[in-house]
């Protein structure tokens, strides 16, 4: 066993927070919870720098017994799909502490702390290659997440985080049964490799796909157990939505390719249509919300699930470019909404109002401010030279190769995606400056520059030079697909 | 009998003599006891429990039956003693501060504590109906007396005499099953009762015993349909005695349980089903009922109910596995329900109750260190990762999964999310409510060392399951 880089990962933020708790005053505690933050992103691009995109191996494994009389262990380890997402969360972490440096003015201390357990346990979650760990990891993110939404959220919070917690936590349960009979199915292992190599019987499979599917799908979210996530995107502070968006949806889409994928490869296949149509229907259903939506925050938050809709399709479209594509757009959503959600944080915290109706000419008063906001529009529209663009395309070409339905289903999202987000800009940054009040705003300062930046260089590489970023998912993709392919169809 | 044999005897029920001769010198002592002393009563109760233990440790490799076999020293009575231990001691150390309070602090209320303990550690030890019996009133008539210690409180007299009323009928239907036993197989023994049953074909009239006899069990572990004692005299008896009696009695309860369902006559019959059947009912109604409390001890009875419904699964799940997921699930839940209740203790200060969880709103802001220890029972309660309380959920459901239970799995885990609800409520009364008003909680070196003590094992068994999880498995193998 080599140098334990992804414990480090993982435990680089707990430090952090058992740091904070003998800490005393605000900026000390979101100094702290920034370094640690950094030096975890900094662990991260080591990890990256060292990952050999050669293979679809499991890399920088760590096992340790747990609890053996189960057959549970401490394994960590990261193939190309996980190591997209563990920097993910490690660059999204640093830019949370950043966002809520002065959105958040009480309890700093107790944030922070709440932040950064919240970013070694996604950390784990990407990392788990037992599925005990994981599962302990999955759902004790319920806990920071809960407060960050419940105590540091806006009005309804309470109501938001009760929800959020609820339809989580009954998804979860049922993925926990799911997980047990797989152990006694599997032959009585919780490990996640040795697991996909069982070939379990079609009727176990059926089971276990639905007992999966609700659990990803609840977390992904998809149509129609989405309702938690457009009431706690609104309540959260602006951190809480940028992990959720950036994050924590992503945790599902995650489950489908780690969990459902290779381990049920037949009733993957066998209901690869439904969730076709299942996709098909997020994405046109959430585009039409977000198209009537007047609140910026619900705005973005209904066209997460019209963007997840893309990666579900993506996944189950089942043939390498819609793999591919599905999972970059994970990591470009990631990048994008992120952003908003952040552009969102940083209007509402000048002007407390998050009505569409409320702006108007913002060009004026805010150029740098519009101007940035006007890139991650257009990326979030996936428009050519952006991030999102490479990975739609992606996702429509294998999305139609799968399903001429659910392809154009895909095609109309996009253009309800132009139609909401152009509607928005046009709305918050052109036309005549509003009310006077308004005229007062000042453009972003230099620590949300600070923070939009690194996103911003995102959108741009990965939409003119995707290929570092599909070579680090390749290898692991193509071996998922003939994994799946082959033992789906069986002999 | 010969003295060999008394001899071998009498040290197989070593602790329990310990425990109970010590509870006979503590109320001569304790007499002589002035006030403004009554810490040296702690002490010399704690010293008892702790030598009972080391009794216990020393008697712990062998396995010795006793006194003719009404009586068992196994590891299977150990484990179980270890929790009944716990319970007592950390009962202790929270009763100082909040018996001067209610002013209960007398020698008496030690001792019959001490005399409760004796009789949960017969009930794991007994092999035989009547001594079964012996165990289960002397625990029972010590926690009618205590329920009522509160004299000057009507609802405490009432609790009592309502818990005496029913418990006089659980008794009486559980002899009235002693007696069928007796009289269709000659015998009381649990083993005589199997090797008469395999003799011939299963008679009917036995079942009805075993029904009888599980009957009076059930009442002692506040199951449905012999709950409805429950809420009332947990919230009418002194807090410290709720904590006591929903951890001891009620493992106590389940040893009785256990043994009898290790028994070939239960595992020969379809019985399973009637306690699948309690296990549902009885998790269903606590989670239901326990949303719409606004009284924390009532809450906490409703949500005892509702984790004696889940350890029933256990039970239910039958097999090694099964015994070992009870016994995990108790040991666990003896750490999380005494931290909870802790918590709750130590908001009796001054004319503050600490009763309603609206008192607690707020508490975060005050008391973050103190809000934290309550989230974490919470969670744990809840079975939320990475505390001990999702362990014990999860062992449960692989024994169940694992005979093939899985329908019943899924209807544990969706009753426990509606549990999780009750908990989180508390949660979020604890952290996201504007404080009423400023109190200040009975935090008394000896309630922090409770806190401390139950938080390590909410947290370290969450973390390090393995030793625990070893523990229980060889201590029912062992039997």
């Amino acid at each position: 066993m080599g140098f334990p880089l992804l414990s480090l990962i993982i435990f680089t933020p707990v430090a952090g927070a058992a740091v904070l708790m003998f800490l005393r005053g605000e900026d000390a505690a979101r100094w702290t919870a920034l370094s640690f933050t950094v030096l975890d992103l900094a662990l991260c691009i080591a990890m990256l720098v060292g990952f050999d995109t050669t293979t679809h191996a499991m890399q920088f494994t760590e096992t340790r017994p747990w609890v053996p009389a189960l057959g549970i262990n401490y394994a960590l380890g990261i193939d190309g799909i996980s190591a997209l997402f563990v920097f993910l969360t490690a660059l999204l972490g640093s830019i949370c502490v950043l966002a809520s440096w002065v959105a958040i003015d009480r309890k700093v201390k107790e944030f922070m702390i709440s932040l950064l357990s919240m970013q070694a346990l996604m950390l784990g979650v990407f990392c788990a290659l037992d599925l005990f760990l994981f599962y302990v990891f999955w759902e004790a993110m319920l806990i920071p997440m809960y407060l960050i939404i419940g105590v540091w959220g806006g009005e309804g919070r309470v109501y938001a985080a009760i929800k959020f917690f609820l339809y989580t936590l009954a998804g979860s349960l049922l993925f926990l049964i799911g997980v047990i009979v797989l152990y006694f199915y599997g032959g009585r292992t919780f490990d996640i490799l040795a697991l996909t190599e069982q070939d379990l019987p079609f009727r176990i499979q059926s089971w276990l796909f639905f007992a999966f599917l609700i659990a990803f799908a609840v977390k992904v979210p998809m149509v129609p157990v989405h309702t938690w996530l457009p009431d706690a995107h609104v309540q959260a502070p602006t951190a809480g939505s940028i992990i959720l968006a950036g994050v924590l949806l992503k945790m599902g889409a995650y489950g489908f390719l780690r969990f459902s994928l290779p381990m049920l490869p037949e009733a993957s296949i066998y209901y690869s249509t439904l969730m076709l149509a299942l996709s098909g229907l997020a994405i046109v259903y959430g585009g039409l919300l977000a198209l009537a939506q007047d609140d910026l925050k619900k705005l973005v938050a209904y066209s997460s699930i019209s963007h997840m809709g893309f990666v579900t399709l993506g996944i189950f479209a089942l043939n390498l470019r819609g793999l591919e594509g599905g999972i970059l757009q994970m990591f470009n959503h990631g990048v994008t909404t992120g952003a908003l959600f952040l552009f969102v944080g940083v209007i509402y915290e000048r002007t407390h109002t998050r009505s569409i109706a409320d702006y108007g000419g913002l060009m004026k008063v805010a150029p740098v401010y519009t101007t940035f906001l006007a890139l991650f529009t257009l990326s979030s529209m996936a428009l050519p030279g952006t991030n999102s663009f490479v990975g739609e395309l992606l996702v429509l070409s294998g999305g139609f190769a799968a399903n001429l339905v659910a392809g154009s289903a895909a095609v109309l999202g996009a253009l309800l995606g132009a139609a909401y987000l152009l509607g928005m800009y046009g709305k918050v940054a052109l036309g005549p400056a509003s009310a006077g009040a308004r005229l007062k705003i000042r453009d972003v300062n230099a620590r949300e520059m600070t923070a939009i930046l690194p996103l911003a260089v995102f959108v741009l590489w990965v939409g003119l030079y995707p290929k570092p970023f599909l070579d680090i998912i390749d290898a692991s993709v193509k071996h998922l697909l003939t994994h799946v392919h082959s033992r789906g169809n069986g002999p | 009998m010969t003295a060999a044999t008394l001899f071998q005897s009498a040290l197989a029920s070593l602790p329990e003599i310990v425990v109970i001769t010590g509870a006979c010198i503590l109320l001569i002592l304790g007499q002589f006891v002035r006030k403004g002393q009554e810490h040296i009563l702690v002490w010399a109760s704690i010293a008892i429990v702790l030598i009972a233990a080391l009794a216990t440790v020393m008697l712990a490799n062998e396995v010795r039956p006793a006194y003719a076999g009404m009586f068992i020293a196994d590891r299977f009575a150990v484990f179980f003693k270890f929790v009944f231990y716990l319970a007592t001691v950390l009962t202790f150390l929270l009763s100082r501060k909040y018996a001067d309070i209610e002013g209960i602090g007398t020698s008496e209320y030690y001792v019959l504590l001490l005399l409760a303990l004796s009789g949960t550690m017969i009930m794991a030890s007994a092999t035989d109906l009547l001594s079964i019996y012996v165990g289960l009133e002397l625990m029972v008539i010590c926690t009618y007396v205590l329920t009522g210690f509160l004299r000057r409180e009507r609802r405490s007299n009432e609790a009592a005499l309502k818990y005496v009323i029913l418990g006089a009928v659980s008794t009486g239907i559980f002899l009235y099953g002693v007696s069928l036993v007796y009289g269709l197989t000659g015998t009381t023994q649990l083993d005589g009762m199997a090797a008469a049953v395999t003799a011939d074909p299963l008679d009917p009239g036995l079942l009805l015993a075993v029904v009888f006899i599980v009957a009076g069990l059930v009442f002692k572990v506040g199951a449905v349909p012999f709950h409805m004692w429950l809420p009332d005299v947990y919230e009418g008896a002194p807090t410290t005695i709720t904590a006591f009696m929903s951890v001891g009695p009620k493992a106590a309860g389940f040893a009785v349980i256990l043994r009898v369902f290790l028994n070939p006559l239960v595992a020969a019959s379809d019985v399973w089903i009637i306690v699948a059947a309690i296990a549902v009912v009885t998790m269903a109604l606590g989670s239901f009922v326990a949303l719409v409390q606004d009284n924390f001890k009532r809450l906490l009875a409703y949500s005892s109910i509702a984790h004696a419904g889940f350890a029933i699964f256990g039970v239910a799940a039958g097999g090694a596995d099964g015994i070992a997921s009870v016994m995990l699930y108790l040991l666990i839940y003896a750490f999380m329900n005494l931290g909870i209740f802790g918590a709750v203790i130590m908001m009796r200060n001054g004319d503050f109750s600490g009763e309603v969880i609206e008192d607690y709103a707020g508490f975060a802001k005050a008391h973050p260190g103190l809000a934290l220890l309550m989230l974490l029972y919470l969670f744990s309660l809840a079975g939320i990762p990475p505390t001990a309380g999702f362990f014990a959920k999860f062992y449960v459901l692989v024994a169940l999964v694992e005979h093939g239970f899985v329908m019943l799995a899924i209807i544990a885990v969706l009753l426990s999310a509606i549990a999780a609800y009750f908990y989180i409520r508390i949660v979020m009364v604890i952290y996201m409510r504007e404080p009423q008003r400023a109190f200040t909680p009975a935090l008394t070196p000896l309630v922090g060392a409770t806190l401390a003590v139950t938080a390590a094992g909410t947290i370290g068994i969450g973390l390090f399951p393995s030793w625990f999880l070893k523990l229980a498995q060889d201590s029912v193998l062992g039997g």
